[in-house]
């Protein structure tokens, strides 16, 4: 009796110790990778959560990017929402304005040592409104060149690094190499990237292109498809394609990371595919042009969902998952928008696949970077313009006219 | 505990309701469809009269947001969405291609396949084999093939002169390409009903024509055929039901490209329903489908009444 009335007053005490954080509770992380490493590094987040919530679980749950959106939304209108979970940029407007992401602001800011202030402000501009913070940037990746030594040393030609190095490597230098390699090495000279550039990833193939000729797919509610910097852009695209046959063309297969084609464009967590890939490889600033340096940065950011029942629980782990030594930790694979991390040699140095000065290319690029155009109803932008870019990659398309159907498409909704 | 059977039997009467025969066996009948019928109820009925009713509602899968708004929704659809008008087109010309195709190569393959020789099991299997293949293997492998210079179809073209064309790449011949990727994959079913049928056909039938010196021809289009009709019917209308509702296949060859030009009502719906999250506007789109097969369907079997 005595026992067990001791043990009573034990537990009410325990209870009241841990009063911040529910008792032996569960919380449900969705993310997109699959990958070992990157889990691991994730279940190390969840595992030193446990000093400060000892009874709190994390797990994480792994849905495949191509269905990630979707599969979100459902389990979030089938009233099974996770606790929190990783988001993409073109989703972020919809979930944003639905109401679905909670503010994660008062947690940040009450956080210990914290400093929510470190965080790059262009890299927040797609998560916060005001106060109100809607996710953390989890990856900040720009796009890089990633190249084919071995083919670039076969045509005799210098590689992009270094002709970045000399300040010549621009669109028009791009364009000749991608012909020589093509010669050259009978492999295709450029992929876009992941080889869906006229699929699932065409903002990310026209994107880079456009903004070095100093356009933009659209800005302020106004279509810019069709001014004449993205005009000269996907002219020169549409050249490489079909007059230069330099780039993979649609309904032609060339990966680069299995040595099918001499570049592409990716972004570093790729890197972890070059071991593999048997062909020597570096990665290189995205080429120049008219409208100068111009990276375009890829983000996702963790979020926690309002339908959730464990939302401060959830807040909480965010905050512990994106402080200032995680944040480090993770930059290995996902480069950081934190500016103390993005300044460390730490970060520089981080990726065993990737040369110092490589790096610092990466990092280069996260200061001076663009994060890819967003919208609301980005999902049905991008289908209202699939038919539309269908047309302009036939061989005989008028690039121009092509781009004015896009416009006219996309227009009503922007 | 000691027994009586003679006790017990009258003290069962008593209790007992009297139940005929005929009302006992109803309820013996319920009692067994019972858990079926739930299913039918709860995961087939109910989500069919929800979905009448969501296809009245504004209602955003994202914000949970649900707004009464009558036949709005069928009014855009049908009056207002050139898209629309569009995608309907597209299914049509998507079953005119496949119906006919898919119908005359079972009957051909069955009426080579019906009869007994060496091997004949294995072209069956051969011919049915991909039914059972995974329509995501499937659809990705023909992906390779029908790629633009590169693919194994063109190189094979090649070889005989033909420049073939970057198939999933122009509208027009990406639809034809689904259609005969498809109609493979799904002839083997047919073929089985029609061997099926064929092998039912008593055989002193034929052999009373031939002695009365009949043509192959003549036996096939005054015996076999009429005998056919109601496979042929269950055929044609499971076929066409199924080439409206074709969406796996489109998902993953085309994505309803290029230009739109495989964008099937089906695959229209979902992008409605789970791309941009209007699940009432996909809702409606989906009662229209169920109207047109259900329209098709009549149709057919009216023709057929009229028939024989």
């Amino acid at each position: 009796m005595k026992a067990a009335r001791t043990g009573l007053i034990v537990s009410a005490l325990a209870m009241g110790l841990t009063s911040t954080s529910a008792l032996s509770a569960e919380l449900r992380f969705t993310i997109w990778t699959g990958n070992e490493a990157h889990l691991a590094m994730l279940n190390g987040f969840a595992e030193s959560f446990k000093a400060t919530h000892p009874d709190v679980t994390v797990k994480f749950e792994t849905i495949p990017p191509a269905d990630y959106t979707q599969k979100l939304t459902f389990q979030l209108a089938g009233g099974n929402p996770p606790d929190a979970g990783w988001m993409m940029e073109d989703a972020a407007p919809t979930f944003a304005n639905a109401g679905v992401l909670e503010d994660l602001a008062p947690t940040l800011n009450s956080a210990e040592g914290y400093d929510f202030a470190d965080f790059s402000e262009p890299a927040l501009g797609l998560w916060t409104s005001g106060d109100t913070v809607y996710g953390v940037p989890f990856s900040t990746s720009p796009f890089v060149i990633f190249y084919n030594k071995d083919m670039f040393d076969k045509a005799g030609l210098e590689d992009p690094l270094a002709l970045a190095a000399k300040g010549e490597w621009d669109m028009a230098k791009f364009q000749e190499v991608a012909k020589t390699l093509t010669e050259a090495n009978g492999k295709w000279g450029f992929e876009f990237k992941d080889g869906q550039g006229y699929d699932s990833r065409i903002m990310h193939a026209l994107m880079p292109p456009i903004r070095a000729y100093g356009g933009d797919v659209w800005a302020n509610g106004e279509c810019g498809f069709d001014k004449p910097e993205a005009v000269a852009a996907v002219q020169q695209l549409h050249d490489m394609v079909f007059k230069d046959k330099s780039i993979v063309p649609p309904g032609e297969t060339g990966d680069y990371f299995s040595g099918g084609s001499a570049m592409t464009i990716n972004q570093i967590s790729r890197a972890s595919l070059m071991p593999k890939a048997g062909f020597n490889w570096g990665i290189a600033p995205l080429p120049t042009g008219p409208g100068g340096e111009s990276p375009v940065i890829g983000q996702a950011a963790i979020v926690v969902f309002t339908a959730g029942q464990q939302k401060e629980l959830a807040a909480e782990f965010v905050a512990h998952m994106t402080n200032k030594e995680n944040v480090a930790t993770m930059a290995q694979f996902f480069p950081p928008a934190r500016n103390s991390v993005l300044s460390s040699d730490a970060f520089i140095t981080s990726n065993k696949l990737i040369p110092a000065e490589q790096m610092k290319i990466v990092a280069d690029a996260i200061a001076k970077g663009k994060v890819l155009p967003s919208h609301e109803k980005s999902p049905q932008i991008l289908a209202a313009m699939k038919p539309k870019i269908d047309a302009l990659w036939r061989a005989d398309a008028n690039v121009e006219e092509s781009l004015k159907a896009v416009c006219a498409a996309i227009q009503p909704l922007l | 505990m000691a027994a009586n059977p003679a006790i017990r039997t009258a003290a069962r009467d008593e209790r007992a309701p009297r139940l005929t025969l005929k009302m006992r066996e109803a309820m013996e009948a319920w009692l067994f469809i019972s858990p079926t019928l739930a299913g039918f109820l709860i995961f087939f009925l109910g989500p069919l009269i929800a979905v009448v009713w969501y296809s009245l509602t504004e209602w955003n899968l994202l914000t949970q947001q649900a707004t009464f708004v009558g036949l709005a929704n069928y009014q855009d659809a049908l009056l207002e969405n050139p898209d629309f008008w569009h995608v309907v087109r597209n299914s049509v010309i998507f079953a005119i291609g496949l119906v006919p195709l898919n119908m005359a190569l079972a009957l051909s393959l069955a009426l080579a396949l019906s009869r007994r020789f060496p091997g004949v099991v294995f072209f069956r299997t051969v011919f049915f084999a991909p039914v059972v293949t995974s329509a995501v293997a499937w659809a990705i492998v023909w992906k390779f093939l029908l790629q633009g210079e590169a693919g194994f179809v063109n190189q094979m073209l090649d070889y005989v002169g033909i420049d073939g064309p970057n198939w999933l790449r122009e509208p027009n011949w990406a639809m034809a390409a689904v259609i005969v990727t498809r109609v493979i994959k799904m002839v083997g079913l047919n073929m089985i009903l029609y061997i099926a049928a064929l092998q039912a056909i008593p055989r002193d039938y034929q052999e009373a024509a031939r002695l009365e010196g009949a043509s192959n021809w003549q036996i096939f289009r005054t015996i076999i055929w009429p005998l056919l009709g109601p496979t042929t019917l269950v055929i044609m209308v499971i076929t066409t039901i199924g080439s409206f509702k074709v969406f796996d296949h489109i998902y993953l060859m085309t994505g309803g490209g290029p230009e739109n030009g495989t964008l099937v009502l089906a695959f229209y719906i979902y992008q409605q329903g789970f791309q941009f999250f209007n699940v009432g506007y996909a809702s409606a789109l989906a009662m229209i489908m169920f109207v047109i097969v259900m329209v098709l369907t009549i149709v057919q079997l009216a023709l057929r009444r009229r028939d024989t």
